[in-house]
């Protein structure tokens, strides 16, 4: 059993590097998640998901470092973003939507001029965690730590300009520059995790652990463990299950969806449990 | 301490605010009185350097507002705030604390200290390590109260801080603000409480988009300048001796 979990999946060196790419993306994205959502960032990091997309198709097609290409496209469009989001005369949603399909478009017509037009947008939409080479996880690792640490130099700061916006204006912080730190530091994780599960899916790295933490967390120290934990965990429930579904059953299961169909499922699980948890101590205050 | 000179807000072409004009000095408490929508929060985000203005000027502590918002305490009405987000009752009053601590650097032992004396002060060292959200209305004003002793302000800016607080808590926060006026600070208070501006403040400044008075309050909260600045929903009693405010 443990065997069929734990050993026989990883032996071969792809498995093994994308189990380390799940992990490293799980750890990330789970400390990041929990600012992005406290400071209900969670649609606009979902369209800075989309708007980086062209800025990856060119890089590619120009066979350019992915990572200039993402961070070139993702830096404008948090710049846009920002800016649009603080001007009350532009409706957010709207400009939001707005921005992410043209930025979108652009993408598409940019990678439908490649030859290998269907496979290319295959890979830049959905990732190939089981392509993904020493290289790729180094990246990875590196700007992990770039992020985390910002994050840790940051946290106070960001924690009270989630929880209380208005004061930190009143204390003289610029939240227009902290938002904007925030969206460059979500680009960067896009960026980081584009190749392994792509533009589409990546913001549910982001995202679903942290909204799963939220659920059960009573703190912000407790809400990253339960975070990290559901992203790491997915990361690997997810490369063995695809394994095991194609090697058993002979049975393609896309591994970077099924990792988060597996966090949708934690997810899931969380909620019942809370809500079980808050009908039993209206039972037990009411008993 | 707090000078402001003719001021006028616009937003979008209409008038926000229009001839305000005070002085405050240390130990002093102003009530900004008016109805509902009539520039009291826009008048304290003025104070704050978060609104421009169309004329006039603002000093705080000698200084423009922008400048002068580290040495300015802002008390935001508890019921704004998440009460789902994972901070303790003891991290939030800390957050007094962030800008004397600076960037970069994590609260130390005097921070700790500061904010525990701040909660001690309004009654609630027991509730130090409860999640924030889980405390009453009115202890969640207390902490915001707390929060704003341990930034050790010269000036306390107070946003509705007695809307639906309990009586205990009505009390105690009259005295933590008696006590922080006598240790200099100045204090101001939008409310739409008449009693409370009586009781806890010494000026009072009547304002309905622009000001009807400025002055001590008993002269100031007068049955005649109350009916201007609310109009039909001020009912005068006992002949001219009372006011009954009805809400809107």
């Amino acid at each position: 059993m443990i065997d069929q979990l734990l050993v026989e999946p990883f032996r071969s060196p792809y498995m093994q590097r994308a189990l380390i790419e799940a992990v490293l993306l799980g750890v990330f994205g789970g400390v990041l998640g929990v600012y992005v959502v406290l400071r209900r960032l969670a649609f606009i990091s979902e369209a800075l998901t989309h708007t980086v997309f062209p800025g990856i198709a060119v890089a590619f097609l120009l066979d350019a470092s992915l990572y200039l290409g993402a961070f070139a496209a993702g830096a404008l469009s948090a710049v846009l973003l920002t800016v649009l989001t603080l001007n009350r005369r532009v409706n957010d949603d709207a400009a939001l939507a707005v921005l992410l399909t043209t930025f979108f478009s652009v993408g598409v017509v940019v990678v439908s001029r490649s030859t290998s037009f269907t496979a290319d947008l295959t890979a830049l939409l959905f990732g190939r965690i089981l392509a993904i080479s020493t290289g790729d996880i180094i990246q990875t690792a590196i700007t992990m730590l770039v992020v985390l640490v910002v994050l840790a130099l940051m946290h106070k700061e960001l924690i009270l300009r989630a929880f209380a916006p208005e004061s930190a204006r009143a204390m003289g912080y610029r939240t227009d520059v902290m938002d904007l730190a925030l969206n460059l530091l979500i680009t960067l994780f896009v960026v980081a995790a584009v190749k392994a599960v792509g533009t589409v899916l990546v913001i549910a790295l982001v995202i679903t652990p942290a909204a799963t933490a939220q659920l059960l967390g009573r703190s912000i120290r407790s809400m990253m463990a339960i975070s990290v934990v559901v992203g790491v965990l997915s990361g690997w429930i997810g490369l063995v299950l695809s394994y095991r579904a194609s090697v058993d059953h002979d049975l393609r299961l896309a591994s970077g969806a099924t990792i988060v169909l597996i966090m949708t499922v934690l997810f899931v699980v969380a909620f019942a449990a809370r809500k079980l948890l808050d009908l039993r101590r209206t039972r037990v205050g009411a008993g | 301490m707090l000078v402001l000179d003719d001021v006028a807000v616009r937003f979008g072409g209409t008038d926000a605010l229009d001839g305000i004009g005070a002085t405050v000095s240390a130990g002093e408490s102003v009530a900004l009185i008016g109805p509902n929508g009539a520039g009291k929060s826009t008048l304290l985000r003025a104070i704050l350097g978060l609104v421009p203005l169309a004329r006039g000027s603002i000093e705080v502590l000698g200084r423009p507002p922008q400048e002068a918002r580290r040495s300015v305490a802002y008390v935001p009405q508890a019921e704004s705030l998440d009460p789902e987000f994972p901070v303790s009752v003891a991290q939030v009053v800390l957050m007094g604390r962030y800008r004397s601590i600076g960037w970069i650097r994590r609260p130390g032992r005097a921070d700790r200290d500061a904010a525990a004396a701040a909660l001690h002060r309004v009654g609630l060292s027991d509730r130090a390590d409860d999640r924030f959200g889980t405390l009453s209305g009115g202890q969640r004003q207390r902490v915001l109260i707390a929060r704003a002793v341990a930034q050790a302000s010269r000036l306390l800016l107070l946003d509705e801080p007695f809307n639906g607080v309990d009586a205990v808590t009505q009390k105690l926060l009259l005295e933590v603000l008696g006590e922080l006026r006598a240790d200099g600070a100045a204090v101001v208070i939008s409310t739409h409480d008449l009693t409370v501006a009586h009781l806890a403040c010494s000026e009072a400044c009547l304002l309905n988009r622009h000001q009807i008075a400025y002055g001590p309050v008993a002269d100031t909260l007068s049955p005649p300048l109350l009916q201007q600045a609310y109009g039909a929903r001020a009912l005068v009693l006992a002949g001219d001796e009372a006011v009954v405010v009805t809400p809107s």
